[in-house]
């Protein structure tokens, strides 16, 4: 617990991090009100929540940046040092260290998606055309907190391989906003449905463009999971066993 | 109490430590002496648990560091640098710090006063200067109050002020029992702090004993340190990790 206390404080004191919170609050809710201004939109169901899987963008510079910090090294200047050694002499325990650093991205990731879905569906309401929001979006705002939090362990157990920001961070942030590669694949094969940010959008969106393909949001969700989670353990096993 | 022995080392099919072995006891200052790439930071890095031995042990009071049930509070380390993200403030850093130990804040205050940077605590790390990251650095490992001290080139990038600030401090842990294990290529700098003298050169321990002990029949440590690892001949090779 005091691991993660230690992870949490990291965070909280890193800009970066808020810039990521800054991204992630203001990216899908100024989509949402330019979406609005355009009046009523064919596939309605999904508004907000389309811009909610765009605007993950946040969690996802938070996910690289947590890890990618601990390895930018001081100027030759300054010394030349890094983070991560202060880290792993505070927090020996290598597994202990990247379990705390997950928990704080997963908490940071769900935090940050409260915020971004109230902010969204805010501005979403605000517009006239759109019905009001009802029961059936419990599960489905559950969702994106799922997804978002899923994002930033994607992204965190991607960098913690790499030891560095910028190749993630641009894989991820084009994946999602500029050529969905993933979502090109699906033309390709029906399997490309189940990579994880294909199948992670459907616990909470409904209509994919051109896309017939049912998965059901549970099983959305649990298929994601299963990709992180994969992701992670080969994460830790090299971290564990790499020099720092 | 530092006890490293048969330490082996490869990295990349090169062996960077050819079976090392010396110890560090309380109550003395122990300097780790070598030229530049001789082994010195990646034998402290696999003491602290941060690189992995290929064979050999590196015990702290006898257990390897990653084993240790309070880090902090029984060995403090300085490495490259201060350590910290440039980003943050001197007091974040020290603060994320004391909470994975869970060190109540005040000692933060403290640490900072201990190293002289209150005026600093405030300010972004990047804008240090090299003394000020290495006194972060220090602020760091007294965090703990810990019984070793293990020190990657601490004097580098100070000034005359700063050095005579470290030896200082370095003398009093050691005047209370403590542990301290520091590595120099400055000669001059360490004759006047240690007690006992580990020079490595090359991957091996070259020379081990008492200040007097190295020094021997030689002038100065620094003329027994050149005697010792072949004229200096290395110094414009290698490069310290």
């Amino acid at each position: 617990m005091r691991a993660l206390a230690a992870e949490l404080a990291k965070l909280a004191s890193l800009p970066a991090a808020w810039v990521a919170a800054a991204t992630g609050v203001l990216v899908p809710s100024a989509v949402a009100a330019m979406t609005a201004r355009g009046g009523p939109v064919p596939g309605g169901e999904d508004i907000g929540y389309q811009e909610l899987a765009f605007g993950v963008l946040g969690a996802i510079v938070l996910g690289v940046v947590a890890i990618s910090s601990e390895y930018v090294t001081e100027s030759a200047e300054s010394g030349g040092g890094r983070q991560i050694t202060t880290s792993l002499t505070a927090v020996p325990s290598r597994t202990r260290f990247l379990l705390a650093k997950m928990g704080a991205v997963a908490i940071g990731g769900a935090l940050l998606a409260v915020v971004a879905a109230a902010a969204t569906m805010g501005v979403v309401q605000a517009g006239a055309q759109t019905p009001p929001l009802g029961a059936g979006d419990v599960p489905r705002l559950a969702g994106v907190v799922c997804y978002w939090a899923l994002t930033a362990l994607l992204a965190f157990g991607v960098t913690v391989l790499t030891r560095h920001g910028v190749v993630p961070l641009a894989l991820f942030i084009v994946n999602t906003s500029v050529v969905s590669v993933t979502y090109l694949l699906t033309k390709i094969t029906l399997l490309a449905n189940y990579l994880p940010d294909m199948a992670g959008v459907r616990m909470f969106i409904r209509r994919l463009p051109d896309n017939d393909v049912e998965i059901a949001p549970l099983t959305a969700g649990l298929v994601m999971a299963a990709w992180v989670a994969a992701l992670l353990v080969v994460a830790t096993v090299v971290f564990t066993r790499r020099d720092a | 109490m530092v006890t490293i022995d048969g330490l082996v080392k490869r990295r990349g099919g090169r062996e960077i430590l050819s079976g090392i072995g010396f110890s560090a006891r309380p109550g003395r200052v122990t300097g780790f002496l070598g030229p530049n790439g001789a082994g010195k930071s990646s034998t402290l890095r696999v003491l602290l648990g941060l690189d992995r031995a290929t064979a050999g042990t590196a015990l702290i009071d006898g257990v390897p560091y990653a084993r240790l049930r309070d880090p902090l509070g029984t060995v403090g380390a300085v490495l490259d640098g201060s350590g910290a993200h440039r980003a943050r403030t001197g007091r974040a850093h020290l603060r994320w710090v004391a909470r994975s130990a869970g060190l109540p804040r005040a000692r933060v205050d403290e640490v900072l006063e201990l190293v002289g940077l209150t005026h600093a605590a405030a300010k972004r790390v990047g804008t240090y200067s090299l003394g000020m990251g290495r006194r972060l650095a220090m602020a760091t490992a007294l965090l703990g109050d810990p019984a070793v001290l293990i020190l990657d080139e601490p004097v580098n990038g100070l000034d005359p002020e700063g050095i005579r600030w470290i030896r200082t401090l370095l003398r009093e842990r050691a005047a209370t029992g403590r542990t301290v294990l520091l590595s120099s290529h400055l000669m001059g700098e360490l004759a006047e702090t240690v007690d006992d003298v580990v020079v490595i050169d090359a991957g091996r321990i070259v020379a081990d004993g008492t200040l007097g002990e190295v020094t021997g029949a030689h002038r100065t440590l620094e003329d027994a340190f050149f005697a010792l690892t072949g004229g200096g001949s290395r110094l414009t090779g290698g490069g310290a990790r």
